[in-house]
């Protein structure tokens, strides 16, 4: 099978495994909306390996952008209007614009410096949203607010109630996503960015102005978090100020990671097997954390290049 | 009104003299293998709960000596067993590393000595305020901001004088011509990551005499020195220094004026030098780019 | 008009003086080398007319533009180009994908999301016609990383090309080659200036590279001008030869 075909099969295999997920879950002891959540935070896993796998880009903090997105999606439907699809739109503009205009600002610093300001950045907002209780509910999170059922003019969808309605509708809007973020990295623009991952002086020395396209990249990515976040907010109804903490950056990261940086879906599946791990060990032991930790420490010096990777460098040698 | 300003500025250099051990344990480390230690916080945290453990054999002071020490050890297994494997490396995947490392340390800690605070006894009279004028200095307080100085101190006259120190200062600057040298890297960076995490292990033993023992304190305290290096300037600990207690003294004033902004006032004043001076008070154009 | 000049330009760095007010006059369609002993500021003197960092005093002009203060990516977009002393390619790219990208950014295309059917054909049209001239055209599907040295020296090069510059920088190309790779390096450079009338500053050590290719030479020797001509009368020059040539083979 040549290499094209093989990459299409596995596409394919990708989306049937995901378009099928409300009928096979429950037979391994899953159920709907684990799938839902499954899929919002591979997005966002995906979103931070937007700038980190494929432009090189240390960004730990990028948690930010995505609680940013929940809290915009919620405060839309806790206080302005009962519309998933403005709550949507509100919580990407916030998490998106906001990480545009912060961006901006570093984008001149690269490495060790640019992962600590970003996560700073990302301290400023959880500590916003634990203070200012009045408006985001401090400690407790935003709620009450509830996804909205889909007004589709010929039909109403209840997503609310109906977990598998749901899940697709998670499943449609990651699509729509992902299918930017595929199609932005084949652009000419997207290989521009594979240039600076690959060697920034040759990237600069072929007239692209570097930092100019870290920053479009990074706000790309933020906009991709918070879209990512305003989904997670319809998953749970609720907004954490936890999501905003750097440990959730830092856990996204890890799917990153964990799935393989290199690879376009490495995050999905780095997400899926986070998630499964921290549910299951959470449920066996009080002191989970130290397995999350240790899992960390596994994965960065025995498999950096994530499942993906390590399957790879297996097929090829 | 005098009293309360300067009830809060004294409360505020207290306070960021704390900042400004734990930032340079930080600061050192960064430097010089660019790794941002996540697992800092541990390490604070471990040297407190290493003091509070000894404490019933060698006293107070014995336990003050020995933890820092003592965890300096662990930090140096840890430095050579996992940490060292990644210096070549993506910065990535040191941040990972130390970031597993915080996770391990937090709980492992709950899970040795229980997930309550635990009190950590001080000689009577440390506690002791100065006058009753001055009741807010109590010995101990004082006595924090003295070892805070004396360890300063000692840092940079280490740094400065002797040829370890000054190693340390230039493998800063240019790491590839300081191995050219001749130097062993390897056991600099060794020791440079010991004499970081003996600083946290002290900020440790100091802390927890002042509010006790807990699991979580460490993960509070790494923000600030974050902030502190940030605003001082990236590479230059002269820079975090200054860094520490200037946010440590605004958090202070802001006390005064206005309770509830009193750790926002950190992110501020972040956000300011980020905008105004990118690279920090202190900072070298080019450091850590 | 003066394709390049460089006026009086120097650089400090704290108190070394790495460039001491050294000026350069490049006629377009030149080849000018510039040798010197190691140390002597050759690199640095490249890094300041590519905008690597700006000079501590004096001037570049390129095409009777003002340069001096512009970023490195405008300079390449206003016509430069360079090479490096150690290569500096995308090694995990084919060869066709390293000359794509330049191909892409230089015909305005760098922030586009994505490509017409007739600007894809346009820009694969430029790649390979790059290859065509570089001679690289049947290791397009190759990954760089794994080419001998000399191709991906050759690569470079060509990277380089795909920008159509107005300016050819080339630090010391033949570096780390043997004798059959410093012969199709200096035929490509060659052919470049003879038959494509490129516009080529490079640095040399290989002094039969320079003496085959240089229309006039430059001579640095820390951080100045020691001495500048024609081949003939660089040979001749007996504070060159006591300072630099007489040591090299």
């Amino acid at each position: 099978m040549s290499e094209t075909h093989r990459k299409l099969a596995a596409l394919a295999a990708i989306w049937v495994v995901l378009v099928c997920a409300p009928l096979w879950m429950p037979l391994v002891g899953g159920y709907t909306a684990l799938g839902s959540r499954v899929l919002v935070l591979g997005l966002a896993a995906m979103s931070v390996n937007f700038l980190l796998g494929f432009t090189g880009v240390l960004s730990f903090g990028h948690a930010a952008w995505f609680g940013l997105g929940a809290y915009g999606c919620g405060l839309i439907l806790k206080f302005i209007a009962l519309s998933t699809p403005l709550g949507l739109l509100a919580g990407t503009l916030l998490g998106g614009v906001l990480g545009g205009m912060l961006g901006a600002l570093i984008v001149r610093r690269r490495g060790v410096y640019f992962a600590m300001v970003t996560i700073a950045f990302g301290q400023v907002f959880y500590y916003i949203a634990f203070q200012w209780s009045s408006l985001t509910g401090g400690d407790d999170g935003l709620r009450p607010f509830y996804r909205q059922p889909l007004h589709l003019g010929f039909t109403t969808v209840d997503i609310l109630q109906n977990s598998t309605a749901f899940y697709y509708f998670v499943l449609i809007c990651f699509a729509a996503a992902v299918a930017l973020m595929g199609f932005l990295l084949r652009s000419p623009f997207g290989r521009t960015m594979l240039a600076i991952r690959e060697n920034e002086r040759r990237a600069r020395f072929l007239g692209i102005p570097v930092e100019m396209h870290i920053w479009i990249a990074f706000t790309l990515s933020c906009f991709f978090m918070a879209f990512a976040g305003s989904l997670y907010a319809l998953v749970n109804n609720f907004a954490d100020p936890r999501g905003l903490h750097y440990s959730q950056s830092g856990d996204f990261v890890m799917m990153a990671v964990m799935g393989g940086m290199r690879s376009f879906w490495g995050p999905l599946l780095g997400a899926v097997v986070f998630v499964v791990l921290q549910d299951y060990v959470s449920s066996i032991t009080v002191n989970w954390q130290i397995f999350i930790g240790l899992t960390f420490v596994v994965v960065v010096l025995f498999f950096p290049r994530g499942l993906l990777g390590f399957l790879q460098a297996r097929r090829r040698g | 009104m005098t009293q309360l300003i300067l009830f809060n500025v004294t409360n505020g250099l207290i306070i960021g003299a704390f900042y400004v051990l734990m930032a340079l344990g930080l600061s050192l480390i960064l430097n010089l293998s660019n790794v941002i230690n996540f697992a800092h916080g541990g390490f604070l945290v471990i040297g407190g709960y290493i003091a509070y453990t000894l404490e019933p054999y060698l006293g107070f002071w014995g336990a003050l000596v020995a933890s820092p020490f003592l965890t300096a050890i662990i930090g140096l297994a840890i430095e050579r067993v996992m940490i060292s494997r990644v210096y070549g490396r993506d910065p990535l995947y040191s941040l990972l590393l130390t970031f597993g490392l915080a996770f391990i340390f937090e709980d492992g800690t709950r899970f040795i000595w229980g997930a309550n605070g635990k009190p950590f006894a001080i000689p009577a009279f440390l506690s002791q305020p100065l006058s009753n004028e001055f009741f807010f200095i109590t010995g101990y307080r004082l006595f924090m901001v003295a070892m805070v100085a004396v360890m300063v101190s000692l840092l940079f006259l280490f740094l400065r004088y002797t040829r370890v120190g000054i190693r340390i200062r230039a493998g800063t600057l240019d790491l590839e011509t300081v191995s050219a040298l001749g130097v062993n890297v390897r056991a600099l960076r060794s020791l440079n990551f010991a004499v970081g995490i003996f600083l946290a292990g002290l900020s440790g033993v100091l802390a927890g005499g002042q509010l006790g023992l807990e699991p979580t304190m460490g993960s509070g305290l790494l923000m600030p020195s974050f902030i502190a290096i940030i605003v001082g300037g990236v590479g230059s600990l002269p820079g975090t220094l200054v860094g520490g207690l200037l946010i440590g003294v605004a958090s202070g004033i802001t006390a005064a004026v206005f309770p509830s902004a009193s750790e926002a006032i950190m992110y501020v004043l972040m956000a300011v030098v980020l905008l105004i001076r990118p690279r920090g008070l202190f900072g070298e154009e080019g450091m850590l780019t | 008009m003066s394709l390049l000049e460089v006026n009086h330009a120097s650089k400090n760095f704290g108190s070394l003086v790495a460039v001491r007010d050294v000026s350069l006059k490049v006629e377009p369609g030149e080849l000018r080398a510039i040798i010197g002993p190691n140390g002597a500021g050759k690199t640095t003197f490249f890094n300041l007319i590519s905008g690597f960092f700006p000079p501590t005093s004096g001037s570049i002009v390129f095409d009777g533009k003002d340069v001096t203060g512009l970023s490195v990516a405008r300079r390449v977009a206003l016509g430069m180009a360079r090479t490096f002393q150690i290569t500096e390619i995308f090694p995990e790219l084919t060869v066709f994908e390293n000359l794509r990208i330049g191909a892409e950014v230089a015909s305005g295309y760098r922030l586009r999301p994505w490509l017409g059917k007739s600007e894809t054909a346009a820009i694969k049209r430029r790649v390979e016609e790059t290859l065509e001239l570089t001679q690289l055209a049947d290791k397009s599907s190759r990954l760089v990383g794994e080419l001998a040295h000399g191709d991906q020296r050759a690569t470079e090069i060509a990277m380089a090309l795909t920008l159509k510059p107005r300016l050819l920088l080339l630090d010391e190309p033949t570096a780390g080659m043997g004798d059959k790779e410093t012969y199709e390096i200096t035929r490509l450079v060659r052919r470049l200036h003879r038959d494509n009338a490129f516009t080529v500053v490079l640095i040399e050590h290989d002094m039969r590279v320079v003496f085959h290719l240089a229309d006039r030479i430059m001579v640095l020797a820390e951080g100045a001008t020691l001495a500048e001509g024609t081949p003939g009368e660089i040979a001749a020059n007996e504070t060159v030869q006591a300072a630099y040539l007489g040591k090299a083979a």
